[in-house]
């Protein structure tokens, strides 16, 4: 029977006491050797023998339905094995922890590029030439909106309030009221999307590339209409989520029903542009920010109302103002989200929902208001920080916001700053700019076992790593509560045979199934202490050896055989009575071009508080990989749809510009603060993952307008926007 | 479908009449097509082809084999001339592409941004173009016709570029929404000799803001006998009439004008230069 622990209060610094050095020591991902080398097998490596391949056929209609798929049109493909499609097909990816089957539309189209059917034949070759010549006849809707601006159908949430806004707005003696846009962004991870499926009788196994694997088996088998208990998912190396692989996809629900049909294991990998077209993208969004504050730059007045975009039938809206809520106190607080529907590639979460945009707004108002009130920008947010939540009126479990704004400012060297437009090289204006960062932190659900033998211990869940460092960490908290080597703690993940985890997203993974981990190695511990004869606090395990009661004795002549503990973890009262979120400062120097607009990032410093620190170099990865976000988000990052049809026109990665290494600053530094969050969860740790892009790209843009003036309200800041922009300064 | 490994020129040309083969160099335009639309019937290789790859030097100027990769072009030793062609050569693409990507590739694809055509341009490059019947030369400037058009013939294969002889030092900017591994907004390469102070010829030329990169022959011709900074000026009040900049997904049409007004003054102190590069980025 698992023993679930609920974070009901604060917990002991069990990982401070224990005294290996283990958990937070910089080491290197033990995976690390075989993804560099090609022996990792990520889900569509190692296909199985008499496996036939897959493509998907999409619709080039922006919405309407399928009339007929003429089968004959392709049957003189050689190797043809059929063409799939019908009621189980879906539509697009789950959302994140759906836990359910996406949309299946039948003959239904909403989007241009959904897929319709999947062709399957001997060879990929095959498959794709079928995949192509295919004929599809639509009945296509007219006058289908594709511009979120122009949607008739606007679901508008009630605002949610502190105070009166309206009142302290027009009571304040400074306001600011600007409206900034971003642009759509894809998750763009390296690994398209792949899956490989495979029955034994009336049970499927699927390797995927998938975050998730707990909800992935049950949206898998809903979709198929079976028992999840049918359902076992394998996603042991995933090259990238950024929560594009949040939800199961239609390739792996495809690829399932085909190879159920044809008795034959199916692959099916996506395309680049399919990815692009076919998986979850980030909604634009258009933020209306509204601040009002006293000439001693007081904060009263805070409204945060934004517009974003999804297609119909999906229940997800980007939480733009997340952020705005609890960052910076005010008399008045308003926020109003605006749900335009639309026909375009469904939207869901990608990297840092929320924050990854609303902080672009929020973060440079802040700076304009800055600028109005002729205060440093640093310090008009230490300013206006609050000690509780001020829309729930939670304390903080744990905040050094304040330590990070002066920190970075101390190590940055903010203080060489120079008024706006007054640092020139050659034909270069140079500027300095920094933000605020924030994330919300969660603790979700999750499992592991841990298994001891004599000499060493094993990890076991269905957590995954997305490259972000999972099997490291999980194996540092097990080598440090158990007292051995960390070569001797082998971690197995990404099976759903594994107790369930909280998988990999909203930067949750590590805190979860890090504290189940944890929990189930204290369980070890309990029973270690017990046969030693000791009390618990007694106890000291290091290098193998287990000592207390005045006696020393090897693991391996405590333990016969193996000791396995299973531990769940959930989140309990303190998620109630304190509200737990990562903040941090983000600093950056930025040379703009006087006659062509070309920004260059110099250098950055993101000096975050994100809790314990379980692994400093994957942590620090992480935040400078969200710090490289953010450069994108500001600058380069943006998918382009066609007016007419909504079909993307930047759909692969030399049209979709996620920064290139030339544009990221070789003096790219992170920077933590010791902190522990006694109220997130057992291990006193908080969400890394998208703290580093919440607030970055800010800091960058704020450094342009400091450069040369110019503010650009429509990001990214490209060339042509940045010299519009200077010239409407008058630089 | 057929992949042909032909190592001599009569026979990669007889595989391509008929018109069932396509030719196939790098293979970074033809086979991320292959995903877009129905695969040829045939592939003809050139890559083994006697004598389409290498740099060689004659009495009356320079040959570069069609099948020469960018990489080629980067890493040989070349004349001052040729630094135009070696910056955009570092550009067209990733290192992979360059390394495996050919210059007749890059001018047969015919895209409007093309990276290796303005320097090739400003080279005054003419295309060698082989058939079953015999050779024919043209000015690069005439081959391409517009966007994805060239004058090349059903069957043809472009052997070589023949560049002549010529005093002067080039120079090469691309301009894009990223720092590197982009398609352009603008690039301008211009090669320049100089006399003293004073320019004594100058050879400009754009691409990306026109279906096909093009020289500015008015431009050139007045900056003959102009120093540095005044050809520099007059690049920034010219008005580049030979141009047709469009908006697009990269950037409009009017930063494109102003843009390329400021790369090609760029350009032009560069070539002048004689010392070591200017640094480009901040």
């Amino acid at each position: 029977m698992t023993k679930t622990f609920r974070m009901d209060e604060a917990q002991p610094r069990l990982l401070d006491e224990t005294g290996q050095g283990i958990v937070g020591a910089p080491l290197d991902r033990p995976e690390g050797p075989k993804k560099v080398s090609g022996r990792a097998a990520y889900a569509a490596d190692g296909l199985p023998e008499n496996a036939a391949h897959g493509v998907l056929v999409r619709a080039t209609i922006a919405q309407g339905r399928v009339t007929k798929i003429d089968e004959s049109s392709v049957s003189d493909v050689s190797g043809l094995l059929g063409v799939f499609h019908g009621p189980k097909m879906t539509r697009n990816p789950a959302q994140g922890m759906a836990g359910e089957a996406p949309v299946q539309p039948g003959d239904e189209v909403h989007y241009h590029g959904q897929p319709i059917a999947l062709v399957v034949a001997e060879s990929f070759e095959a498959a794709r030439d079928a995949a192509q010549r295919l004929a599809v006849s639509y009945d296509a809707d007219t006058d289908v909106i594709t511009d979120p601006s122009r949607s008739e159908t606007h679901e508008q949430d009630d605002p949610e309030t502190a105070g009166d806004f309206e009142a302290a707005f027009a009571a304040s003696e400074v306001t600011l009221d600007r409206t900034y846009t971003t642009p759509p962004h894809a998750a763009a991870a390296m690994e398209p999307h792949a899956a490989v499926a495979e029955w034994e009788g009336d049970a499927v196994t699927l390797r995927g590339a998938l975050q998730m694997l707990r909800f992935n088996k049950k949206e898998l088998a809903d979709s198929l209409g079976i028992d999840p208990d049918k359902v076992r998912i394998l996603s042991p190396y995933i090259g990238g989520g950024f929560g594009s692989k949040l939800g199961i996809g239609p390739e792996a629900v495809a690829a399932a029903l085909a190879a159920r049909e044809l008795g034959r294991p199916v692959r099916v990998v996506m395309t680049r542009q399919t990815v692009f077209d076919s998986v979850l993208r980030r909604t634009e969004t258009s933020q209306r920010l509204r601040l009002g504050a006293d000439k001693d730059g007081t904060l009263r007045a805070l409204s945060h109302d934004d517009r974003v975009s999804n297609i119909r039938d999906e229940g997800f809206a980007e939480p733009v103002s997340q952020a705005s809520q609890f960052l910076y106190g005010a008399e008045g607080l308003s926020f109003t989200q605006t749900l335009a529907r639309i026909c375009r590639t469904p939207a869901g979460s990608v990297r840092a929902p929320g924050e990854a945009v609303g902080m672009l707004a929020l973060e440079q108002a802040m700076d304009e208001l800055a600028e109005e009130l002729g205060m440093c920008p640093v310090e008009l947010r230490l300013k206006n920080l609050p000690d509780k939540n001020p829309m729930t009126d939670q304390p903080f479990s744990a905040t050094r916001l304040a330590d990070c704004l002066r920190e970075g400012a101390e190590q940055f060297g903010w203080g060489e700053r120079k008024p706006m437009g007054e640092r020139r090289e050659g034909d270069w204006y140079v500027g300095m700019g920094m933000a605020s960062a924030a994330r919300s932190n969660m603790l979700i659900k999750s499992a592991a076992r841990v298994r001891l033998t004599g000499d060493g211990a094993v990890v076991e869940t269905d957590m995954t790593d997305i490259g972000t460092g999972s099997y490291a960490i999980l194996g540092q908290i097990t080598a440090e509560m158990l007292g051995l080597p960390i070569a001797q703690v082998e971690v197995r993940l990404g099976d759903t045979s594994f107790p369930g985890a909280s998988g990999s997203g909203g930067s949750f993974g590590a805190s979860s199934a890090g504290s189940a981990t944890f929990l189930a190695a204290k369980a070890i511990r309990e029973t270690l202490a017990e046969r030693m004869g000791c009390s618990l606090s007694e106890l000291t395990l290091q290098n193998g050896i287990a000592r207390g009661g005045n006696r020393e004795v090897p693991l391996s002549q405590l333990v016969d055989g193996e000791l396995v503990e299973e531990a769940s973890v959930e989140s309990g009262s303190t998620a109630d009575s304190h509200f737990s979120a990562g903040f941090g400062a983000h600093f950056a120097e930025v040379a703009v071009h006087a006659y062509t607009g070309e920004v260059r990032v110099r250098r950055m410093l993101g000096v975050m508080a994100m809790g314990r620190i379980l692994n400093e170099k994957t942590a620090r990865s992480q935040a400078l990989g969200g710090m490289i976000w953010g450069i994108g988000s500001a600058l380069t990052e943006k998918l382009t749809h066609d007016p007419r049809t909504g079909h993307l026109a930047t759909r692969d990665l030399a049209n979709y510009h996620v920064p290139a290494h030339a544009d990221v600053p070789g003096d790219l530094k992170v920077v933590f603060l010791e902190e522990r969050d006694d109220m997130a969860n057992p291990i006193q740790t908080k969400g890394i993952g998208e703290l580093g892009i919440s607030g970055a790209g800010a800091a960058i843009l704020n450094a342009v307008r400091n450069a040369c003036g110019a503010r650009v309200y429509d990001m990214p800041a490209t060339p042509d926007r940045v010299i519009t922009a200077m010239d409407a300064a008058g630089f | 479908m057929p992949l042909h490994r032909p190592e001599s020129l009569s026979a990669a040309l007889e595989l391509l009449q008929g018109g069932r083969a396509v030719a196939l160099a790098g293979g970074t335009d033809l086979y991320p097509a292959l995903r877009d639309g129905t695969p040829p019937p045939e592939m003809v290789d050139l890559t083994r082809v006697d004598g389409l790859r290498g740099i060689s030097r004659s009495e009356t100027g320079w040959r570069i084999g069609g099948a020469t990769t960018w990489t080629q072009v980067l890493k040989a030793d070349l004349p001052p001339l040729f630094n135009g062609l070696k910056a955009a050569a570092r550009e067209v693409g990733s290192v992979q592409i360059q390394n495996t990507g050919t210059v007749a590739g890059n001018l047969c694809n015919a895209s409007p941004a093309a990276d290796g055509v303005p320097a090739l341009l400003a080279l005054d490059a003419e295309v060698e173009l082989a058939a079953p019947s015999g050779t024919r030369r043209m000015p690069l400037g005439d081959f391409i016709t517009g966007p994805r058009a060239t004058h090349l013939a059903p069957g043809e294969i472009l052997t070589a570029l023949l560049i002549p002889e010529a005093d002067g030092r080039g120079a090469f900017f691309k301009l894009g929404a990223r720092r590197y591994l982009v398609i352009s907004i603008a690039m301008v390469s211009a090669v320049v000799e100089t006399e003293g102070d004073a320019i004594k010829s100058a050879r400009l030329a754009v691409g990306a803001c026109s279906p096909v990169a093009r020289r500015l022959p008015a431009l050139e011709a007045a900056l003959a006998g102009k120093t540095i900074s005044q050809a520099g000026q007059a690049a920034l009040t010219y008005d580049y009439p030979e141009l047709s900049p469009i908006d697009d997904v990269r950037a409009g049409a009017g930063y494109r004008r102003e843009a390329v007004a400021t790369l090609v003054a760029r350009a032009i102190g560069q070539a002048a230069l004689t010392d070591k590069e200017v640094p480009h980025v901040a």
